[in-house]
């Protein structure tokens, strides 16, 4: 069995004070509220408010999806609602694509138009609880710009509206479905992030680390590319649109992937608060301590759902979500005992919550803010994989920065090393996981758990309603914005699209057509599958 | 039979195609008498080579080759060449997928193969693959070959038009590619142009290419050197059109010159062709003999050297060797 | 002189799945094991699945399927029956529950391999299969 950290530190059976008599905890830890924030970001933690306890949803056709929200209302999820988008959407194409309309709802909810949108929100409120829409960084203007529409629709002021709807622009770089060029998604990216800033909405950005340790990437990986994609990020959006740090304090979101390797998990998140508050002071000169706080939300790894004896996952969830908890974040969300078979059940999900739950409610986790600082283990590890981290970070700066390296295929490279590095542990032993390799019975034995059905029934009428409701659209009108939009998009990379992106929304311009209609300005073809043209004369 | 698959060939049918193809890399038996009878079926399609080393986006080119061409109403053969692990036999063939977007064009037909470098085999089965897409009645056929071995540059000499990709950046490293690959290449690409070093690199190709040309006093075809940005489609309709001129230099070259070229590359393949035959059954004869394996255990015991073994080995399963006046 | 055969496997995702990590660590393994591997990526149809093994004359045709719509490897069933290509074995890998790895066998998958599958039980199923 391997005693190592999963980026190769060999652990030690026994750490004592000699192990951090070197840490001088005004200078390198802090009080939770206190720079360099390693402890958290507020003194009294979850005394002032318990992490938003949330569950994916997206399932169907947008109605469907609108029933299960309010169902997850039900069973405890009142903080906040995340809501992930189908393929199609993802990409996007339209639920009426030749080739997107088999997987339209399939996984995910339909996210091509506001009057989806509009259907997902149904009876469901704007404000009073954060609102998460997840699904690769091609769409994110667009679903930036439904909830600008919708806002506007339901005479509610922007700034009330809080919570994430865009992404960064490296999904694709990590496996997820995203078929726009990387430059166009970094120029869009700045465009709705600006938007953001300017307006000053309380709407964050996701830059996650969750994509590339779910495909592979070890914990030091994962806290470098966090910083480089930070770092080049909000650089670009200082240096190029001229905005102030300060004022993007708000605007970075991290989602982390909590594993099973408790105290490694644990020492990430807590590294990652100390790394981003240096980058923020030494590189971007922050004046306030917001500057310096990252939000952290949590994510209980998918990757270690097994497909054997599911029920096992419940421990594994349990243990992830805890460690969550004690490492201090913002948001949980819970891949489900399912995750190996289905998307989650009704009973996987409520699994999900009660576990949050019970965790939140039974522990007694909440009652202190980082309660094992001071532990000469995790203060080690903590130490450990940021000096760690920060070696590769200069590999990465020496490519050139986050973006070169990963045009390069560096990134990419390094993580699928790591993810073959992993698979040959489990294949030989060394990485032992329950049910997997040890403790393995036969199929037929195995647990009975009920599964989500994929309904892919609903595709085709997805698809057919999409058809028939884009005939019915104010076409003049969006022509013109479409018009309006292409002009903008030949302009120079600068000039922010989100004004006509958002007009084009409001005049119900699908997905498809926004971002086929830039793709052909930037000189690409429209559909990403270049099967359809584009319908409009420009 | 033959005349059957022949015929079906000859019509285009894809999957009696790609089987001929499969048994000919497999060297299952049979093959051979097909191939002579689609050999008179051959020579319409033109063939271009695209070399160069991995990385520098040759399917990239050669998809949009595809794209270009498929405007203009012609017909197009793909192989991709990819190299097998000299470790386990094995190889990933992953040029297609930059080139799936036309899979279901009935127009185009990509087969990806490995170099299955063992008896020299990666000319023969290669050449024979372009054979018979070129007895589908193909307008053009696109070899795309991973340029660091001896053997990639032959099938340049397969190629009516040989085409070099390179990147910038390779500036250095120039010296170090392979002279022959100057001596092959008609046209020249610099992929990935918007990258710094790009005119770097064209000034240092055309060095090489002017050093070259000097040497071998060559003359008439002066190989062009193009900037390309494949991934955008920038710079490929220039590149047909050098290979268009190209084609037709090819064509105005003089009688006997067009003669005498072809009659060398006739050579050259009918010569490869022995040798990897030759080389093939006559090693299988001598490695499965039972005297193979007693000198192997001389060798072991030390009763006998290597270089010994070799001899007696040959002289001994091959009569001709013994007759040191052969040519 | 046969024994220059190689087995000849084609590896997809299919549909707009984007997780193409585990279809890479197979091809990876299965080059390591002598195999030629015809690599497609992401974005496959069904369709062009079919058309790509035609082209390509391959063995077995390995799905990586990561929480894909499975209606896209029915179709994908469907349409090598339709154009007679059911002497080639299609396996899939990936996460597909068991019910529907139990629909997609009836309809003509011949295995399915489930997450943390070893990489020998996944080659020496392909062996095997070319064998027969």
């Amino acid at each position: 069995m391997k005693r190592e950290t999963d980026y190769g530190y060999e652990i030690k059976p026994v750490y004592t004070p000699k192990d951090i008599e070197n840490l001088d905890y005004a200078k390198d830890v802090g009080d939770p509220g206190s720079y360099p924030f390693v402890r958290g970001y507020h003194l009294n933690g979850y005394r002032n408010r318990v992490w938003t306890r949330r569950m994916t949803a997206g399932l169907g056709s947008s109605r469907r999806t609108n029933e299960l929200l309010k169902q997850y209302r039900e069973m405890g999820q009142t903080q906040g609602i995340l809501v992930i988008c189908d393929r199609p959407s993802a990409m996007p194409i339209d639920s009426d694509h030749p080739v997107g309309r088999r997987e339209a709802g399939v996984l995910g909810w339909p996210a091509s138009s506001l009057l989806e949108f509009e259907e997902l929100m149904d009876g469901i409120p704007l404000t009073g609880q954060s609102i998460t829409l997840l699904g690769s960084s091609a769409m994110s203007s667009i679903r930036l710009a439904y909830i600008v529409a919708l806002a506007e629709k339901r005479g509610i002021d922007l700034k009330e509206v809080h919570g994430s709807v865009t992404e960064y622009p490296f999904c694709h770089t990590f496996g997820q479905t995203d078929n726009l060029p990387l430059d166009l998604n970094i120029k869009l990216w700045l465009d709705s992030s600006e938007y953001i800033v300017r307006n000053k909405m309380h709407m964050r950005s996701g830059i996650l680390s969750q994509h590339l340790q779910e495909s592979g990437g070890n914990n030091a990986q994962a806290l470098a590319i966090e910083m480089a994609m930070l770092k080049e990020l909000l650089g670009l959006l200082v240096n190029e649109r001229g905005l102030d740090f300060d004022d993007l304090a708000l605007l970075p979101y991290e989602l982390v992937s909590i594993g099973s390797r408790f105290f490694e998990e644990i020492a990430k998140v807590r590294a990652l608060r100390r790394m981003y508050a240096k980058m923020a002071k030494e590189t971007f000169k922050a004046k306030s301590d917001k500057a310096c706080q990252l939000l952290i939300a949590v994510h209980t790894s998918g990757r270690t759902m097994t497909y054997q004896q599911p029920l096992n996952n419940i421990a594994r969830c349990a243990i992830q979500t805890l460690a969550g908890a004690i490492a201090g974040c913002t948001a949980i969300d819970n891949a489900c005992l399912d995750n190996a078979h289905a998307e989650p059940s009704v009973f996987a999900a409520r699994m999900s919550l009660n576990t949050q739950h019970i965790v939140s409610d039974e522990t007694g986790v909440t009652d202190v803010t980082d309660p094992l600082a001071g532990s000469y283990f995790v203060e080690y590890l903590t130490n450990n994989v940021e000096a760690e981290a920060y070696k590769i970070l200069q590999q990465i700066e020496d490519q050139g920065g986050m973006i070169a390296a990963v045009k390069k295929g560096y990134v990419q490279n390094m993580v699928k090393e790591s993810a073959r590095q992993k698979q040959k542990e489990i294949e030989s032993g060394e990485r032992l996981i329950v049910g997997v390799n040890e403790l393995t019975i036969p199929p037929e034995e195995d647990d009975d758990i009920p599964i989500q059905a994929v309904e892919a029934s609903d595709s085709e009428e997805i698809a057919k309603r999409m058809e028939t409701w884009k005939k019915t659209r104010n076409l003049p009108l969006l022509k013109e914005k479409m018009a309006q939009l292409y002009a903008d998009a030949k302009k120079d990379d600068t000039h922010t699209l989100m004004p006509s992106i958002i007009e084009a929304v409001k005049a119900y311009g699908t997905g498809g057509e926004i971002m086929g209609v830039i793709r052909k300005a930037s000189g690409f073809h429209y559909d990403p599958l270049e099967i359809i043209d584009c319908p409009f004369d420009l | 039979m033959v005349n059957s698959v022949v015929k079906k060939i000859v019509n285009g049918d894809v999957r009696v195609a790609a089987k001929l193809i499969r048994d000919i890399d497999d060297g299952t038996p049979g093959t051979r008498e097909i191939l002579k009878a689609l050999y008179g079926h051959t020579g319409n399609a033109y063939i271009i080579g695209i070399t160069g080393a991995p990385g520098v986006g040759k399917s990239t080119v050669a998809d949009q080759m595809v794209h270009a061409l498929r405007k203009n109403g012609k017909t197009v053969g793909v192989l991709a060449v990819d190299p097998t692990s000299p470790l386990s036999g094995g190889a990933i063939l992953g040029d297609r997928i930059r080139m799936q977007r036309h899979s279901l064009d009935e127009g185009v037909f990509i087969r990806s193969l490995a170099t299955r470098g063992q008896f020299g085999g990666l000319t023969q089965s290669t050449r024979s693959a372009i054979d018979v897409v070129d007895a589908m009645g193909k307008d053009y056929i696109i070899v795309e070959t991973v340029g660091v071995g001896q053997d990639e540059i032959d099938i340049a000499k397969s190629a009516h038009t040989t085409v070099i990709v390179v990147v910038p950046g390779m500036g250095d490293n120039i010296q170090a590619i392979k002279a022959g690959i100057f001596e092959v290449g008609d046209i020249f690409v610099i992929n990935k142009s918007d990258r710094p070093d790009a005119e770097k690199t064209l000034n240092d190709l055309k060095a090489m290419i002017d050093i070259t040309r000097k040497k071998f006093k060559k003359e008439g075809w002066e190989p062009p050197i193009l900037m390309a940005e494949a991934v955008s489609n920038k710079g490929i309709v220039e590149l047909l059109n050098e290979i268009e001129k190209h084609r037709k230099n090819r064509k105005a070259l003089s009688r006997e010159s067009i003669i005498r070229h072809k009659k060398a590359i006739a050579r050259f393949e009918l010569i490869d062709m022995i040798k990897s035959r030759l080389v093939e059954e006559a090693l299988n004869h001598i490695i499965n003999s039972l005297e193979f394996k007693k000198y192997l255990d001389c060798i072991m015991d030390g009763t006998k050297d290597p270089y010994s073994a070799c001899d007696e080995l040959l002289s001994a399963k091959l009569n001709f060797l013994e007759d040191e006046n052969t040519e | 002189m046969s024994n220059r055969r190689r087995i000849k496997v084609l590896i997809s995702v299919i549909g707009l799945d984007g997780h193409s990590t585990g279809a890479e660590i197979v091809s990876r393994f299965l080059m390591d094991a002598g195999m030629e591997v015809v690599y497609l990526g992401i974005y496959q149809t069904p369709e062009m699945i079919v058309s790509a093994a035609i082209q390509e004359t391959v063995d077995v045709i390995g799905i990586s399927s990561h929480a894909s719509n499975y209606e896209q490897i029915g179709l994908l069933i469907d349409l090598m029956k339709k154009d007679n290509l059911n002497d080639i074995p299609v396996i899939c890998g990936g996460t597909i529950p068991k019910q529907y790895a139990e629909v997609l066998i009836k309809k003509g998958v011949s295995k399915i391999f489930p997450p943390q599958s070893t990489s020998e039980s996944i080659i020496n199923y392909i062996v095997s299969s070319v064998k027969r």
